[in-house]
């Protein structure tokens, strides 16, 4: 059977690979890259090497080719002494807005495989760099950096002048804006007076009904209108909207009473901003609104700031990720709805390699369908080394 | 050039420094003549009701020599607020201006509001049709205090970059714009010898009072507990909070859990809150009930030191040989008394 041995070949086999791939194949640098902190994970080594600095790019190369680096990151932050040893003495100077999006994060992340889940991310991520950092935030294209991060998910560099000294609240700040972290309803919602009755000389409110804003509102208000808008229109044109309801997670008994009030006359009320609906609904129709809008950064309990650490680090571009052999590639804007990995990301040769299977897989990789049996296979070596670095596979 | 007055009520203008380099009379002058003694007095006074009332104060200006007086009395203060050298009093100070400064704008014109805003280095775009004030969003981040729910960007709108804002909303945002850079200034300058000698003798008076404060508030205990005790990260965030520096709402949230787990009654909490100068009683009495859990159904715990590092509440410059053995603020303080047991 398989032994320690043959899960020691299959290392050797992706140091080798990593280093002849290095030693062809120039990395590109980050700007600033004298002043930034390098870390990296060696094949074999135990935990992460850091603080360590290149003042030539020739000087990382070598690095590259000769240690086979398994990961490569290097500081979002600039510092005065990046190698410094303790984080204090290496003096802050600045650091990119880097949004970091991974399957990870998504809330039924462990249900989904590999392709799925980067789908599903990559939907959140067009809906941040589009929307949000676009949109409200108004960065130009020109500062704003797009990587597939060779693993699981996106990263977004943002590179603005004007954001590279904001500390760690003050970017703690765009998250919760970009999550919809602490939306008040109250802002969202309103009770207007329909109408006013007179009795002996004094006028009253007569009707209320509830206001929501109007899609074409800034910020959050405007995206939670065009939020339930669709919603409505989906459940509306679905086969069978009460069931489409109670998937949602509505109760039986809102859900026939909604349906049953969803005439055309109150849909076109809806757009113009008039939401008389029960304090349930209304609920759900902001949260159903909010988690469709908002940007999945994070982990749902977990809340780890993604953006807020200011000395993070984060994986090289155009770096090989150990465990899967692809490269942190660069994506243009209009590229990125495109976009395929498993078709645009792999870089590693295509010489053949013997390896014995776990189980079968079934995958498109580089525009080839591969339907293996899990037993020994001959198999190119970018997908090889995607196979054994997810541990699907050994070398034989 | 402005009026006068205008100059007077905003002495910190680019052109009221201007018109003291043309028309004011040299320092030595200023330190020296007797016509001056009048503006010395009121610079003494800024910084004195600084202190005392967090503004530093309105004057009568009816004449032309009214408004020479207040001009000349802003540089005179800041330069013994300087010779004080207390890091808490230029806080206070710088922060008694702008306040003082804020009070003012908020009946002025929306066209003065965006040429102070210019001033401060503030971007703001103005439509005169809508007459709606939008803001850059960085001097949005850096200003406001977002720590209250109402002013997250969240719950506000953004396009573009800017951000909708009211006169009022923006004068606040000034105020802090304002306090930063009059701190900033201040912590950079050096005293001047001949101030520290013409001033000296309230010199001293301010630093003894504010030598008998300091100790006063380190001898009261706050509720049951020993101020000398906390972790740096906890006396960090209530000096911040104390002398009215934006502390973020992770920050504040974190000390009040932090205080609740040692018994600290709501009241007790927000007496410490109570120096901040944009206190809300009823406001903070809510966000304290909410975190202590006497008006929600949870009570939250302080954050361990791990989450408080990833937060950006743990100062690690500031962190002594005890926090490198613990994992929570909490034990930090626990440790403390046991140490002091075991002394002789
Ligand atoms: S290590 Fe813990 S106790 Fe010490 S300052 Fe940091 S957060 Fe506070």
């Amino acid at each position: 059977m398989r032994t320690g041995n043959s899960v020691q070949k299959s290392l050797e086999f992706l140091k080798n690979t990593f280093q002849t791939y290095y030693a062809s194949n120039k990395v590109k640098l980050p700007e600033r890259f004298g002043r930034r902190e390098f870390a990296f994970v060696l094949f074999g080594g135990k935990g992460m090497v850091r603080h360590l600095g290149f003042d030539k790019s020739e000087l990382l190369q070598e690095f590259l080719s000769e240690r086979g680096a398994q990961h490569a990151y290097y500081s979002s932050a600039y510092y005065q002494y990046p190698t410094a040893p303790k984080m204090v003495e290496k003096n802050w100077l600045g650091a990119e807005l880097i949004f970091d999006l991974d399957s990870d994060h998504l809330p039924n992340a462990e249900q989904m495989g590999y392709v799925e889940s980067l789908l599903a991310v990559k939907k959140e991520f067009i809906k941040l760099i589009d929307d949000f950092l676009l949109g409200d935030f108004g960065f130009k294209e020109k500062y704003m950096e797009l990587y597939f991060s060779g693993g699981r998910g996106y990263h977004c560099h943002v590179k603005d002048p004007a954001i590279l000294d904001l500390d760690s609240n003050e970017r703690r700040e765009i998250v919760d804006y970009i999550t919809g972290r602490d939306l008040q309803d109250s802002l969202i919602f309103h009770e207007q007076a329909t109408g006013r009755k007179r009795y002996g000389g004094h006028s009253f409110t007569s009707g209320k009904s509830l206001k929501m804003p109007t899609p074409d509102q800034d910020g959050w208000k405007g995206r939670i209108s065009r939020g339930i808008i669709d919603l409505v229109y989906e459940i509306k044109k679905s086969d069978n909207p009460q069931k489409r309801l109670e998937e949602y997670g509505v109760s039986v008994r809102d859900a026939e009473r909604l349906v049953a009030e969803l005439s055309e006359e109150r849909m076109r009320r809806i757009q113009d901003g008039m939401l008389d609906q029960s304090k349930t609904i209304r609920k759900f129709f902001l949260n159903s609104a909010l988690r469709k809008t908002a940007v999945a950064l994070t982990a749902g309990e977990t809340d780890e700031p993604v953006t807020c650490d200011v000395k993070r680090l984060i994986r090289l571009p155009s770096s090989l990720h150990g465990k899967t052999g692809l490269k942190v590639v660069k994506i243009n804007i209009d590229e990125l709805k495109e976009f395929n990995p498993l078709r645009d990301a792999v870089v590693l040769p295509e010489d053949p390699v013997r390896i014995a299977l776990q189980k079968s897989v079934n995958i498109q990789m580089n525009n080839q369908h591969f339907h293996l049996e899990n037993s020994d296979q001959e198999v190119p070596s970018y997908l090889a080394v995607f196979l054994i670095g997810r541990k699907q596979a050994i070398l034989l | 050039m402005r009026e006068l007055t205008i100059l007077a009520k905003y002495p910190f203008l680019q052109d009221t420094r201007q018109f003291i380099k043309e028309n004011g009379p040299s320092i030595d002058e200023l330190l020296y003549n007797p016509p001056y003694e009048r503006a010395r007095i009121i610079g003494i006074e800024r910084l004195d009701n600084a202190l005392k009332h967090r503004d530093v104060g309105s004057r009568s200006l009816a004449s032309e020599s009214d408004c020479i007086m207040e001009i000349l009395s802003y540089p005179l203060a800041r330069m013994v607020a300087v010779c004080i050298g207390d890091p808490y009093f230029k806080k206070r100070y710088a922060l008694g201006e702008a306040s003082h400064m804020y009070k003012q704008l908020l009946n002025e014109s929306t066209s003065f509001l965006l040429s102070i805003a210019k001033e401060l280095d503030v971007t703001v775009q103005y439509n005169t049709e809508k007459n709606t004030i939008k803001i850059f969003f960085k001097n949005y981040l850096r200003n406001a205090p977002t720590r209250y729910k109402e002013w997250k960007i969240v719950n506000r709108g953004i396009r573009n970059g800017f951000l909708s804002v009211s006169h009022k909303d923006l004068a606040r945002i000034l105020l802090e714009s304002l306090r930063k850079r009059i701190n900033k200034e201040l912590v950079t300058r050096k005293c001047d010898s001949n101030v520290y000698d013409l001033f000296s003798s309230d010199i001293k008076r301010f630093q003894y009072t504010l030598a008998t404060q300091q100790k006063k508030m380190e001898a009261t205990p706050v509720g049951k507990i020993s101020v000398e005790k906390l972790p740096p990260c906890m006396t960090e965030v209530l000096a911040a909070i104390q002398s009215g520096e934006n502390v973020p709402h992770m920050g504040r949230f974190s000390l009040v859990a932090f205080l609740s787990s040692l018994k600290l009654s709501t009241a007790e909490i927000l007496k410490l809150f109570s120096t901040a100068p944009d206190y809300q009683e009823d406001k903070t009495k809510y966000q304290v009930e909410h975190i202590t859990g006497a008006s929600s159904s949870t009570e939250y715990k302080c954050p361990g030191c791990e989450k408080m590092r990833t937060y950006g509440i743990c100062p690690v410059d500031k962190m002594d040989d005890l926090c490198k053995k613990i994992r929570h603020p909490l034990s930090y303080y626990n440790n403390k008394w046991k140490q002091e047991k075991q002394k002789p």
